[in-house]
């Protein structure tokens, strides 16, 4: 079934197919995230996981070679990577490129100003535990940690009515994780109990940010197909169990 | 011992000796093909410099309007049209052209010439045959001028030659900041500025030096420039350039003498359409832990052509210093020349070093920007002005907001 035009989906992927330098990584992905949901993406190094969210967010290098990608109904397929942002997609990478001379701070001022949100730049800082970072150089001596928080202190700043996170926990130290994890959880207004919009799709390898955020459903990606759905949290006891070659099993 | 007379004498020969020698680096400019421009009449009152100079030397950094700079000098061609120091500085120090400065004080005749070599090539000989005019900067002892003095040259002649001596001292102690905004009236002008400055910096002296440079595009531009540094002495420079010109050629030197000076010369080149520009720093070790860094940020575009040029000279074990080149080409007919040198005489503990790189603005980069909702051309003036770090302190926000733009123009280019 169809569902990319259906009312109350955030984002839909019909059919993608995505190549990277002509390799062909991700195979025919299916996924819906309506309004309010978050999801999670498990799954092998190597899977594809990044690729998918570089995919959704339309960085150049990740081809689209087949099917599509529909945001609040809309296809983005072929729209550049800005128009995404300025659409509400964000996402919060992995690993921070060096930019000499631009500061945390520059930068940050540069999002509230594209985004036109009131929070205040001071405030989401010390929310973040970032303030001491804002006179860095993106990229520049940031710890792992620290690079995690400084990619969530964007997104706060965008306020994406999609996010996508790469891996929230990695790099991270046990005190920050649950520092991470209320962050999230304001970012995708999980305390909010009616209207609930914003919803996300994160990449996790651990499963620790589940106990901190209530994600909706979990998807495990394995050689560039989604080979199995579910309650993220038994997935995630399934593979710590029994390795994700069960996960193949459940394919069949 | 030597006379001033003697002294004097001897310079001249020396110069007639190299009126015609050709500067070691950079193509050479017929000098007969320019003239010396005639004299212009002093302004007492601020009121009268024209608004379309104002415009010039602020573009250039320097801010007529501005009243609290303690001390200000402006030069049009070769005349000083106008000086102010504040009261309230007086007694602190000294700003009024170099002319002047040597009717005044006759014993300045020993700073004369004695840093530059006046047979250094036929610019310097230039300077001490023909009429000359520049400014004189003298900050007293243990005195400490924080807001920034600021001088400006600006040439308002078609095919006229800037002929500019300056001196500046700075006695023990004593502290200062001084931007230099040079600057045709004109963008289509052709003209040649010839600068000799001769910098003395006392033991513990500290100087900040920001000179900013906004030519016509006809325009060929050779500084000479030498800094002698005292004990435990500072000096930092900054030069800008981000119009196109001619050409430019201009290898600054530092030489520390003191034991702990520091010195840090810095160049911020935007280079585009047809310039060519061979730019650089160079710092002589001499005293025992003195350090300094020679650093460039080059961007060349369209058909520009760069010299990055650093030098480091060691003749002390516990000196140290580093070079460091970075570049972007922004086009295929630009070219970027990185020239590093490294010397150390008969001091095996000294520690030079140097980094250079000439490589394009990282695609990763300005894909993460653009993931956060920058257009492309936003993308990448931000890189562009990240790696050049422009921000620099105590210019006015005019000029501020002119440099981006400049960059945002320029780097449109790269798409």
């Amino acid at each position: 079934m169809n569902n990319f035009m259906v009312v109350g989906v955030m984002l839909c992927l019909d059919k993608l197919k995505v190549a990277v330098e002509d390799k062909v990584i991700l195979k025919e992905i299916n996924l819906t995230i309506a309004e309010g949901e978050i999801h999670v993406l498990l799954g092998p190094n190597g899977a594809g996981k990044t690729t998918l969210l570089m995919a959704i967010m339309g960085m150049p290098g990740v081809q689209v070679i087949g099917g599509g990608i529909y945001f609040q109904g809309r296809d983005i397929t072929g729209l550049e990577l800005e128009e995404r942002a300025q659409l509400g997609i964000g996402m919060a990478f992995q690993k921070m490129p060096q930019i000499p001379g631009v500061t945390l701070r520059t930068l940050g001022e540069l999002i509230i100003e594209k985004h036109g949100q009131d929070g205040s730049l001071a405030e989401t800082a010390e929310r973040i535990n970032c303030t001491y970072l804002l006179d860095r150089n993106i990229g520049f001596g940031f710890s792992g940690g620290e690079a995690k928080r400084a990619e969530l202190f964007q997104l706060l700043l965008q306020q994406p009515l999609f996010s996508m996170v790469d891996e929230p926990e990695s790099g991270v130290d046990l005190d920050n994780i649950a520092l991470v994890g209320s962050v999230l959880n304001d970012l995708f207004e999980r305390k909010q109990v009616k209207s609930k919009k914003r919803a996300g799709l994160i990449i996790t390898h651990t499963g620790h940010i589940l106990d901190y955020l209530n994600a909706d459903m979990g998807h495990v990606l394995m050689g560039g197909k989604i080979v199995c759905r579910g309650n993220p949290r038994d997935l995630l006891s399934d593979i710590q169990r029994s390795g994700y070659e069960h996960c193949l099993r459940c394919e069949s | 011992m030597i006379t001033q007379e003697d002294y004097l004498q001897t310079l001249k020969e020396k110069a007639e000796s190299a009126a015609d020698k050709p500067a070691a680096l950079g193509p050479d400019v017929d000098l007969s093909q320019f003239y010396l421009c005639s004299p212009q009449e002093r302004i007492e009152n601020p009121e009268e410099i024209s608004p379309q100079l104002r415009e010039v030397a602020l573009y250039a950094g320097v801010d007529l309007n501005n009243d609290k700079t303690p001390g200000v000098y402006l030069q049009v061609d070769r005349s000083a049209v106008y000086q102010k120091m504040q009261e309230a500085f007086k007694g602190k120090m000294e700003i009024m052209s170099v002319s002047e400065a040597l009717k005044k004080y006759p014993e300045l005749w020993q700073y004369w010439w004695q840093l530059v070599p006046v047979d250094t090539d036929k610019y310097t000989a230039f300077a001490e045959l023909c009429p000359a005019e520049g400014y004189f900067i003298r900050v007293f002892a243990n005195q400490k001028i924080e807001f920034p003095l600021q001088t400006c040259l600006l040439l308002s002649e078609d095919s006229g030659i800037q002929n500019v001596h300056n001196l500046i001292i700075l006695e023990e102690g004593a502290e200062a900041n001084l931007i230099t905004g040079c600057a045709s009236a004109r963008e289509d002008q052709a003209g040649v500025h010839i600068g000799v400055s001769e910098i003395y910096l006392a033991d513990r002296a500290r100087m900040n030096f920001t000179m900013i440079h906004n030519w016509g595009e006809r325009f060929h531009v050779r500084p000479r420039t030498v800094v002698k540094m005292g004990a435990n002495s500072f000096f930092n420079n900054t030069y800008v350039l981000l119009k196109p010109l001619l050409s430019l050629q201009t290898f600054p030197k530092a030489i520390l003498e003191g034991a702990g000076a520091n010195a840090t010369f810095r160049s911020i080149i935007l280079a585009n359409e047809d310039s060519y520009i061979d730019v650089g720093s160079s710092l002589v070790l001499r005293g025992a832990g003195s350090r300094g860094d020679s650093i460039s940020r080059v961007c060349a575009s369209d058909r520009a052509q760069v010299f990055a040029r650093g030098k480091l000279v060691s003749y002390h074990d516990q000196a140290q210093a580093h070079l460091e080149c970075k570049g972007i080409l922004f086009s295929r007919e630009a070219s970027i020349v990185s020239v590093p040198e490294l010397e150390v005489y008969g001091a095996p503990q000294s520690r030079l070093s140097h980094e250079a790189a000439v490589g394009p603005i990282e695609q990763e980069a300005i894909n993460y920007l653009r993931s956060r909702g920058l257009k492309k051309d936003e993308a990448l003036s931000l890189i562009t002005r990240g790696f050049l770090n422009v921000d620099l302190p105590g210019i006015p926000p005019a000029l501020k907001k002119y440099i981006d733009q400049i960059i945002q123009v320029t780097s449109k280019d790269l798409m």
